[in-house]
């Protein structure tokens, strides 16, 4: 059960008020990351529409669900080509959701009888429901975003082999437990993938970046051997559909050490590495995070990072955070000035070394199921704090955009 | 204020021999111009134009025009010094979608190395024919202070 806000409109500065404070914030991205706080749903006028529409539903992935059922929207477009993933019935009975409604044959958030922004839903891929060779529809085996195609190594991520271990806000790892217990298994299949990115890229312009993603595998003869072996097979079967040898590829994977982050690099050819922190705080990290916080820990999780920027260029490695997640009670941040002063001056840190930090608005689930995320102020304030910091720095994120990527609101501020 | 713009304007900006180019302006208000061929007027009676690259100040001052509602300005140039300047504000940038992919597609036929960024939308708001020939006569007319005494000397 969720943790509902009571009076939340009393007791924080709404939208309009945060348009003013931010004049120099776009009024697309505070609305984005505001509709991803909140989360949205849809008018009756608005799912008929969406019905009607040839658009994508959730999928059978690590993402999210089956193929087939009636149309769940995965994710929206704004007027500026920013994306907003997920969102639809997102962070439900915290706060009132917005309502996408149907005007004219087009689709507008709205909230409490204001009409904010014309958005459009992301369009069916044309391979989604080929199948493959073994008979698995394609978009149940890699998954799409406007530009991008995902595939994952593992649905499991084994910090939760022991209980407690798992990160606290996550729902992939209770995925993963399911599906352990239906017997599926544990490691995505490498030809069915291979089949499937290969079908997809025949779309002419339909993506332009894969993003592979994978659950932690532990083991090995040093922690994490294992992942990079199984990526490494992956990309066996992955790397002969592409002509060049350099992919247009991110990996959002553990913490690897140099030997591994080189093995990787050279093996695969893969130009971006995220290795997410989650929380850029230690205290926080190794309360909501303990697998990682056991198995590598905080300093040198960061320490791999700056390795990374070493093996991978400047510009080619960044980190994830939870946005907000440091705001979890009872050991987080009480105060949001706190927070936002302690996640600034760690990502200040990450950039010395060339590492640009991407947060994504915090979307309560898993352990934390019944925490709040914090004011839309507060995720402002966050964006402009991030996107300050790599202009500082010089640090471009262009594998991790608005393209590419599109659900980092600060990523997003660094287009202009 | 959005406005329609009259036909010989849409040819205008529809032929492909004219010469057009867009400025922009980025966010300290530094002006950026550059030559864009792709420029038209899409059935919607709205300008169209591509950009080809992901990284170009044109498409950030895009971005950012059409982020805080800023103006940019055209310059269509075409056969017999006809010349007209529009101005508008960037409504959209199409970045996949079927509309996207068919100009992906043209784009690659005109030119295989081509990886269009995105197929903007231009609201027009302002018109203003700069036609030479008929500027300097609307100016002499209004302005007949204006102008040098030689060639106002009885021959
Ligand atoms: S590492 Fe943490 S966030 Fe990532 S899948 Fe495992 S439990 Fe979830």
């Amino acid at each position: 059960m969720a943790t509902k806000v009571e009076n939340w409109r009393e007791k924080e500065a709404g939208i309009d008020e945060i348009f003013e404070k931010y004049p120099e914030i776009p009024k697309i991205i505070i609305l984005k990351t505001d509709v991803h706080r909140r989360g949205y749903v849809l008018s009756e006028k608005a799912e008929r529409l969406l019905e009607e529409g040839n658009y994508q539903s959730e999928a059978d992935t690590i993402f999210g669900e089956k193929l087939g059922a009636k149309k769940i929207p995965i994710g929206l477009t704004f007027r500026d080509g920013t994306s907003l993933i997920g969102g639809y019935r997102s962070n439900e009975g915290i706060r009132d959701h917005y309502v996408i409604d149907a005007i004219d044959g087009k689709f507008y958030v709205t909230d409490n009888g204001n009409v904010y922004e014309e958005v459009d839903f992301w369009k069916e891929p044309d391979f989604y429901h080929k199948k493959t060779s073994k008979g698995t529809p394609m978009g149940e085996v890699v998954n799409v975003r406007p530009q991008r195609l995902n595939f994952a190594i593992s649905r499991v991520c084994h910090f939760w082999d022991t209980p407690g271990e798992g990160c606290k806000y996550c729902y992939v790892g209770i995925n993963g437990i399911e599906a352990t217990k239906k017997n599926i298994p544990a490691l995505y299949d490498y030809d069915e993938i291979a089949e499937s990115v290969a079908e997809a890229i025949k779309q002419q312009g339909r993506f332009s970046m894969i993003m592979v993603t994978t659950g932690s595998i532990l083991t090995g003869k040093k922690v994490f051997d294992d992942e990079v072996d199984e990526i490494i097979k992956a990309f066996e079967k992955v790397k002969p559909i592409f002509n060049r040898k350099d992919l247009k590829v991110q990996l959002i994977g553990s913490a690897y050490d140099k030997e591994q982050l080189i093995r990787l690099k050279e093996a695969t050819g893969i130009i971006g590495y995220t290795a997410d922190l989650e929380v850029a705080n230690k205290e926080a990290f190794e309360w909501i995070c303990p697998g990682k916080a056991k198995h590598v820990g905080y300093e040198e999780w960061k320490k791999r990072l700056y390795d990374a920027v070493e093996v991978f260029g400047r510009g080619n490695v960044n980190t994830g955070i939870v946005g907000g997640v440091e705001t979890a009670q009872p050991n987080g941040f009480s105060s949001e000035e706190e927070a936002l002063k302690a996640v600034l001056s760690e990502a200040e840190e990450l950039a010395q070394h060339g590492v640009s930090v991407a947060y994504i608005v915090w979307g309560i689930c898993g352990i934390f199921k019944d925490q709040v995320p914090p004011s839309l102020d507060y995720y402002i304030a966050l964006a402009k704090g991030l996107d300050e910091i790599s202009r500082k720095y010089g640090l471009e994120a262009y594998f991790d955009d608005y393209r590419r990527c599109g659900n980092h609101p600060n990523t997003d501020l660094g287009r202009i | 204020m959005a406005i329609t713009l009259s036909e010989n304007v849409i040819e205008l900006l529809r032929n492909r021999e004219s010469k057009k180019v867009l400025a922009t302006v980025d966010k300290n208000g530094i002006p950026n111009v550059s030559f864009k061929g792709s420029i038209t007027v899409n059935e919607e009676g709205k300008i169209e134009l591509i950009e080809l690259l992901e990284t170009s100040q044109t498409n950030k001052n895009l971005t950012y025009s059409l982020w805080f509602d800023k103006t940019v300005a055209i310059s269509v140039w075409g056969e017999g010094g006809t010349e007209y300047e529009i101005k508008g504000i960037p409504r959209k940038v199409h970045i996949d979608g079927p509309y996207y992919e068919k100009k992906y597609v043209e784009s690659l036929e005109r030119n295989p190395i081509n990886d269009i960024s995105g197929v903007w939308i231009i609201e027009p708001t302002e018109v203003r024919n700069q036609t030479y020939a008929e500027r300097k006569k609307e100016q002499d007319e209004k302005y007949p202070i204006i102008g040098h005494l030689d060639k106002d000397r009885k021959l």
